[in-house]
């Protein structure tokens, strides 16, 4: 019961864990960016949860397209002001010092105007645990969970199903062939950012109903994501998914049968042993620039 | 080649003896804050020296190196208040040596399966490594990470110890600078900016591309350990969270990129800068300390992609040119 109780609550977390990761999987599978600022956008996200939940009374689990609109646009400008530019001056490698840039900038501004407070979204139908065949399940967590599945999946239909998903697959095989079938490479790098950007909003305002959380969190998401990726396989929801919920299961494992102090730890040996042993992860397929 | 390579820069080196000598009289003539200040200038040039001699030199950027610094720290640490005590500068002259021993082969352990890493894959493996290191040490307890260790007091001639330190460390900014140099300037360095250019081609040249990163990536923990060492006494008192800082290790790569990155002024200009304008000018505005940072990088990589030295040089060409 110990353990079937420890894999539910992994699972919960693994949802909220491959949905905060997907945007980071997009972009590094689709442009070779990592972005360090990942985890900053998950915490606007869940801060602009927490303004509509404590000023307008709104569920959270309502206000998630309007935080996916806000940080889309947000991400749009950011990729073609800002991360074009340095990947064309510079190189990938210096992208990665603009992006720890901006999370700087981002952490600073949610302390400055949200103050370095723990905050946390209530919504009313938390406290009330369920019993489910002798597991017990808080239903916020099972709506957390519930959410970040639609989420995912609704992703994995645009990418596969809809035209800009072709647009996007078909840049990131390789630009140059996409361009000369008439794709304007820079406008769907743009928009790749944006609909990650939305994802990772969207990740926080449901991380806002399930964890307590402060703007210096912003560097644990952003390692998150970097582990799931590395375990599922980059540029894919579904390697994302996969990724995020063995997170989860590891994590709260861990905890149960090492010590609450290991999770961590036991985190990045994974990360580093999977980068070592198949860098591409389980479901991935090598992308330029792995080797 | 070194000799021919002194010749050629004698008066770089002489400039570079000049500022040395002069920095050894600072102590005398500043307030302890800037003696502090000069302090942290001479950290961060030697750390983001040890950190080119893998990163500028053969283009494996490191994101991890502060996990040496802590590893020297803490092997130091708890050699020197288990083992040593009442002999300050003996248990010092050993940690030191340990310090530098323990990160080396910590560095030659995982040397093997991280070196196949390229890129940005090997950027990460060392920074997940990095953190793996300082959870452990932190959740650990005979490790000390979170309770904190505090070093034995060293004291000498009867300076203040701010100025002791600056000493120890403008002492070891200035072998590191000279094997650096050295490096640079021999078979192996030029093996390893063959390694830089292009990897595939310089093995397939005959460059032991293997032997020559992994020298190098365990030259440059064993530096960086001892610099926590010394890093470790100058704090007094150490915990995880004071030497196993992931800013370390981002610092010792914005201070090479602003100054340059593969040449040796390059970590002194850009520390110098970034250090003074952080510590001194921003000193006050500590809300948006962070905030100020974040956009000096930002601009950094728009405006002088390759560093100081890499923006004197288009300008002196265009110059030439006119």
């Amino acid at each position: 019961m110990l353990a079937l109780q420890t894999i539910a609550d992994g699972l919960v977390l693994g949802g909220l864990y491959a949905l905060s990761a997907v945007g980071f999987s997009l972009i590094f599978g689709v442009m070779g960016v990592v972005n360090l600022s990942h985890g900053a956008l998950v915490m606007v996200g869940a801060y602009l949860a927490w303004f509509f939940w404590h000023a307008l009374g709104l569920d959270p689990l309502v206000t998630i397209p309007v935080v996916m609109l806000c940080l889309g646009a947000f991400g749009y400008v950011y990729q073609r002001g800002l991360i074009q530019l340095a990947v064309d001056r510079s190189s990938h490698v210096a992208s990665m010092l603009v992006t720890f840039g901006v999370a700087l900038m981002l952490r600073n501004t949610l302390v400055l105007v949200f103050s370095p407070d723990l905050r946390s979204i209530t919504p009313s139908y938390s406290g009330h645990p369920l019993l489910l065949g002798g597991i017990v399940i808080d239903p916020v967590r099972l709506a957390a969970l519930g959410a970040s599945l639609v989420l995912l999946g609704a992703l994995a239909l645009i990418l596969n199903r809809s035209r800009m998903g072709r647009v996007i697959r078909a840049t990131a095989q390789q630009e140059l062939a996409a361009r000369l079938c008439g794709v304007n490479a820079h406008h769907v790098y743009g928009l790749t950012f944006a609909v990650a950007a939305a994802f990772a909003g969207a990740a926080g305002a449901i991380l806002g109903i399930v964890l307590p959380f402060s703007p210096p969190d912003e560097g644990l998401w952003t390692m998150n994501a970097f582990v799931v990726v590395t375990l599922g396989g980059v540029g894919s929801p579904q390697g994302a998914l996969l990724g995020g919920l063995l997170l989860g299961v590891m994590a709260t494992g861990t905890s149960q049968l090492i010590g609450p102090a290991f999770p961590n730890a036991m985190m990045f040996a994974v990360l580093v042993a999977m980068l070592l042993i198949r860098p591409s992860g389980l479901l991935g397929n090598a992308f330029a620039g792995s080797r | 080649m070194l000799v021919a390579a002194v010749r050629r820069r004698a008066w770089w080196i002489l400039l570079g003896v000049v500022l040395f000598a002069a920095a050894a009289f600072l102590p005398f003539v500043t307030t302890p804050f800037y003696v502090r200040v000069g302090q942290l200038v001479l950290l961060s040039s030697a750390l983001g020296l040890a950190w080119t001699l893998l990163g500028g030199f053969a283009g494996y950027w490191s994101f991890g190196n502060s996990a040496f610094i802590g590893l020297g720290a803490f092997a130091a640490g708890i050699f020197e208040v288990e083992l040593m005590k009442g002999q300050p500068w003996l248990g010092f002259a050993l940690g030191l040596l340990l310090g530098a021993a323990i990160s080396g082969l910590a560095a030659s352990v995982v040397a093997w399966p991280i070196l196949r890493l390229r890129g940005i894959y090997f950027a990460v493996a060392m920074l997940g490594i990095s953190q793996v290191l300082a959870e452990l040490n932190n959740n650990i307890d005979i490790f000390k990470g979170s309770m904190g260790l505090v070093l034995p007091r060293l004291s000498a001639f009867g300076l203040r110890p701010e100025a002791l330190y600056f000493y120890l460390l403008l002492i070891a900014t200035i072998l590191i600078t000279i094997l650096a140099f050295a490096i640079q300037h021999s078979r192996i360095g030029a093996g390893l900016m063959a390694i830089r250019e292009d990897e595939d081609t310089a093995r397939m040249l005959g460059v032991p591309t293997e032997r020559y990163k992994v020298t190098m990536f365990i030259a440059s923990a064993a530096l960086t350990g001892a610099l926590g060492v010394i890093y470790a006494h100058s704090l007094g008192y150490i915990t995880t969270s004071s030497v196993y800082r992931t800013e370390f290790s981002l610092n010792m790569i914005v201070y090479n990129l602003l100054g340059g990155i593969g040449t040796l002024i390059g970590p002194f200009l850009g520390s110098a800068i970034m250090v003074i304008l952080t510590q001194v000018v921003l000193g006050r505005l500590l809300s948006i300390h962070m905030f100020v940072t974040g956009a000096l990088l930002v601009l950094l990589v728009l405006v002088a992609p390759k560093g100081i030295t890499g923006l004197v040089r288009a300008l002196r060409q265009r110059w030439s040119a006119r």
